[in-house]
């Protein structure tokens, strides 16, 4: 296998090392080995795995059944708790949007104006005590009382005009869930006994349909996973600031913004992002309106120059004329050219041109960078779309076949799956780096360079872990019988899997705490790092100058902090001669340098 | 509650004919053939006293469905009605007539009547449905009143 060289170029071979033989790590890939007792295991419980290697989880995914079930605890503790008949605490429930301290609040407050407010009265308004025959007040017709419906306030209608009324609300939409007496100055509340009595069963699934969604939509801890044709609902326990959810489908998603899952980076960022993305795409039409085919090889052309002679580049080489189009041959002065092309010349001189040019110029610079970052962004989004894919076929097709072939059980090659999992969810978040990266402040150096560098490192684990299992299963998906090698390919996609997961861990950490940790570089000591960090994460990137600029002057005035105080000592002795201390980012640099290798200011 | 619209209307004109408020008219249709249509009811609404309608007797036409009581009539003042919630079309909005929001199948004829000509001397602001009546209201109340007084007196009483 060639490609276990490859594998160990570059300046990792030592954090492999670390991370594959030290075994310290809790989920070491030497638990592959380890016996896996359910076979039964699918895909839900692999994406479990990697969910709980967060530290904890304050989602739960909710199947209709759960939800169903929920609903009916909230009503049963409502109804035992204030006493009440369960159709009357299922009112209360969505009246104070199915949250059961607000209702036990609003109704031990006051009994008498929440009763009011949600229609459900203690007594009735009308009463016919002796009466055999009541007036219907819908139709006007009489009936004999058996006949007759009503809710908590006494108003008498005939059960086909309830019903009528009733399904006519629920034809309505989920407002018959708020549905009163059809009295037009009561407000008694019509609840979903009534609804079972008198309608027909499609309507009562209806009902029931529109009640189920409320109880997800009109709660604040829950909200439907927003996959397409997914079914299932999160409820989520605020506190924690990690937002990620991830639902059943395999969907991930941003409990706040609910777009997909974006952790290391904010909802802000991602917002702006998607919506530059958007705004953006207008503008790649107005370049791609603006840009001409070569008149030979129709490749599109952008004018970079001032020049209108345009040369195609190679292999096309085309020479041509940038206002006709036409080929340049005809326009030298040989061949008694410039014709109507030269008015160009004159607006030229005039300087229109020269202004046109530089504001294009402009243009085409932060196109550019956006397009770096953009092209970037997409193409890890497609990566991990096809990662998706390669994974089902994986599980659906490939892993039987090679449990046959190479004569392994089926637990026995849950590596696979996990170097796929992890693949999957790098892309995700090597996607939203680049996000990250684009709004990152350009005059930022040291973070920008902390940052690429970490992207860079975990970009590249990255790549070699997708490499390995994309390419290198292949050979023995065709084999003919077991091959002795496979053991050396499990080791390593289990230890590629594990690397790469710890630089993305390191990624996602540093990004998290706003790259703090460029700010206290000088002191070159974790522990000070990691609570420099926890000062300035919520500030990011977009905090920008300010704050920059501020917390390096500080470390020169301020040492009431440790880890500053520790650092001045650390310079005034035993570095200060073979070392010096970047004033603009505290960065220790090696005495020969004569700028600073973080931030690239010049030595003072 | 298909189908029980005409049996409500026959009950509806029953309890009219019983009892009715001064001064107003409700009566279903008549058509040429002598037949009695009880999906439209032509009725007038007279000017409250002591208000600049008064004097008026406004014609007003109920168009009732099908699906009636279910959903409420559709109200028809004649075309071009002057009236900050009255459409051009002379149809009238009125939250009680809203089968969104304020209609109940429990609300008589009766009280839709009551309903607008309490709406002809209060006029809602919040929901204008033309633009001359709306304008005038807000901007020039005694050109307004004025218009007000001159229509009541283009609807005098039909039998004098």
């Amino acid at each position: 296998m060639e490609s276990e060289d490859d594998m160990h170029d570059a300046n990792d071979v030592e954090s492999l090392d670390d991370d594959f033989y030290s075994g310290d790590t809790d989920d070491a890939p030497m638990d592959y080995y380890s016996d896996y007792d359910d076979d039964a295991d699918d895909y839900f419980d692999d994406a479990d795995k990697v969910e709980s290697r967060r530290p904890e989880q304050n989602f739960t995914i909710l199947k209709e059944s759960d939800i169903r079930l929920r609903q009916e605890d909230d009503i049963t503790r409502v109804a035992t708790v204030l006493s009440i008949p369960r159709v009357f605490a299922s009112i209360l429930l969505r009246h104070y949007n199915w949250s059961v301290s607000k209702v036990h609040d609003a109704w031990f407050a006051d009994e008498e104006r929440v009763r009011k407010a949600v229609g459900l009265l203690e007594e009735p308004v009308i009463q016919y005590p002796n009466a055999r025959e009541l007036t219907c007040g819908i139709c006007f017709d009489n009936y004999p009382r058996a006949r007759i419906e009503m809710v908590s306030c006494g108003h008498p209608y005939c059960i086909s005009c309830w019903g009528g009324y009733i399904s006519t609300s629920i034809n309505d939409g989920p407002g018959c869930l708020m549905l009163r007496c059809p009295d037009p100055t009561c407000g008694a509340a019509v609840g979903q006994d009534m609804i079972n009595q008198l309608v027909s069963n499609e309507d009562k699934q209806k009902y029931g349909r529109y009640l189920l969604r409320s109880y997800i939509e009109d709660n604040k801890k829950s909200k439907w996973c927003p996959a397409p044709g997914c079914e299932y609902a999160v409820t989520f326990d605020a506190g924690s600031g990690n937002y990620d959810v991830s639902c059943l489908c395999s969907y991930s998603f941003c409990w706040n913004c609910t777009e997909e899952a974006h952790r290391p980076v904010d909802c802000d960022t991602v917002a702006k992002w998607i919506l530059k993305n958007s705004a953006e795409s207008e503008n790649m039409n107005w370049i791609l309106a603006n840009s001409k085919p070569c008149p030979k090889c129709k490749r599109p052309i952008e004018k970079n120059q001032g020049c209108m002679h345009m040369t195609c580049t190679p292999p096309c080489k085309f020479e041509f004329c940038w206002l006709c189009l036409g080929a340049w041959s005809d326009h030298g002065e040989r061949t008694g050219g410039f014709y109507a092309c030269n008015r160009y010349e004159t607006a030229k001189q005039e300087g229109v041109y020269d202004d046109a040019e530089r504001r294009r110029e402009m243009a085409k610079n932060s196109l550019e960078r956006y397009t770096h970052y953009y092209e970037r962004w997409a193409s890890n989004q497609i990566s991990r779309q096809k990662a998706l894919a390669d994974l089902h076929q994986l599980q659906t097709v490939h892993i039987e076949k090679l449990s046959d072939i190479q004569c392994q059980p089926e637990s026995q090659l849950k590596f696979i799956a996990e170097a796929w999992l992890q693949i999957i969810e790098c892309r995700r978040v090597l996607k939203w780096t680049y996000a990250y990266g684009f709004y990152l402040p350009e005059f930022e150096h040291a973070k920008k360079q902390f940052f690429e560098y970490l992207q860079g490192e975990a970009e590249s684990g990255l790549e070699r872990l997708h490499q390995c299992a994309e390419k290198e299963l292949q050979p023995f998906l065709s084999a003919d019988g077991p091959s002795r090698e496979f053991n050396d390919f499990r080791t390593k996609l289990a230890g590629l899997t594990s690397v790469t997961r710890n630089y993305f861990e390191n990624l996602v950490r540093a990004l998290e705490n706003g790259l703090a940790d460029v700010d206290s570089k000088g002191a070159s000591s974790k522990a000070t790092s990691s609570k420099n960090a926890a000062g300035s994460s919520k500030g990011r990137p977009g905090r920008g100058k300010g704050a920059f600029r501020t917390s390096t002057s500080n470390r020169m005035s301020d040492d009431s902090h440790s880890h500053r105080t520790s650092m001045s000592g650390r310079m005034s002795d035993d570095n200060h001669h073979s070392h010096w201390s970047c004033e603009h980012c505290t960065y220790v640099n090696v005495r020969s340098a004569t700028t600073c290798q973080i931030c690239y200011q010049p030595r003072r | 509650m298909s189908g029980i619209a005409r049996g409500r209307l026959t009950e509806e004109r029953k309890s009219w004919r019983k009892n009715h408020p001064h001064g107003f008219v409700a009566k279903p249709e008549t058509l040429p053939d002598g037949t009695v249509n009880l999906m439209v009811w032509h009725c007038t609404i007279p000017g409250k006293p002591g208000t600049d309608w008064e004097g008026g007797f406004f014609p007003l036409t109920l168009h009732f469905s099908e699906d009636y009581p279910s959903k409420p009539p559709k109200c028809k003042f004649p075309q071009g009605f002057f009236h900050p919630n009255v459409y051009p079309s002379g149809t009238v909005c009125l939250s009680i007539l809203n089968e969104d929001s304020g209609w109940r199948p429990a609300i008589t004829v009766k009280q839709i009547l009551v309903g607008i000509q309490d709406l002809l001397d209060q006029p809602n602001p919040a929901d204008p449905a033309q633009t001359e009546g709306y304008h005038l209201f807000i901007q020039d109340l005694a050109e307004y009143k004025r218009r007000v007084k001159q229509q009541a007196k283009q609807y005098p009483p039909l039998l004098l």
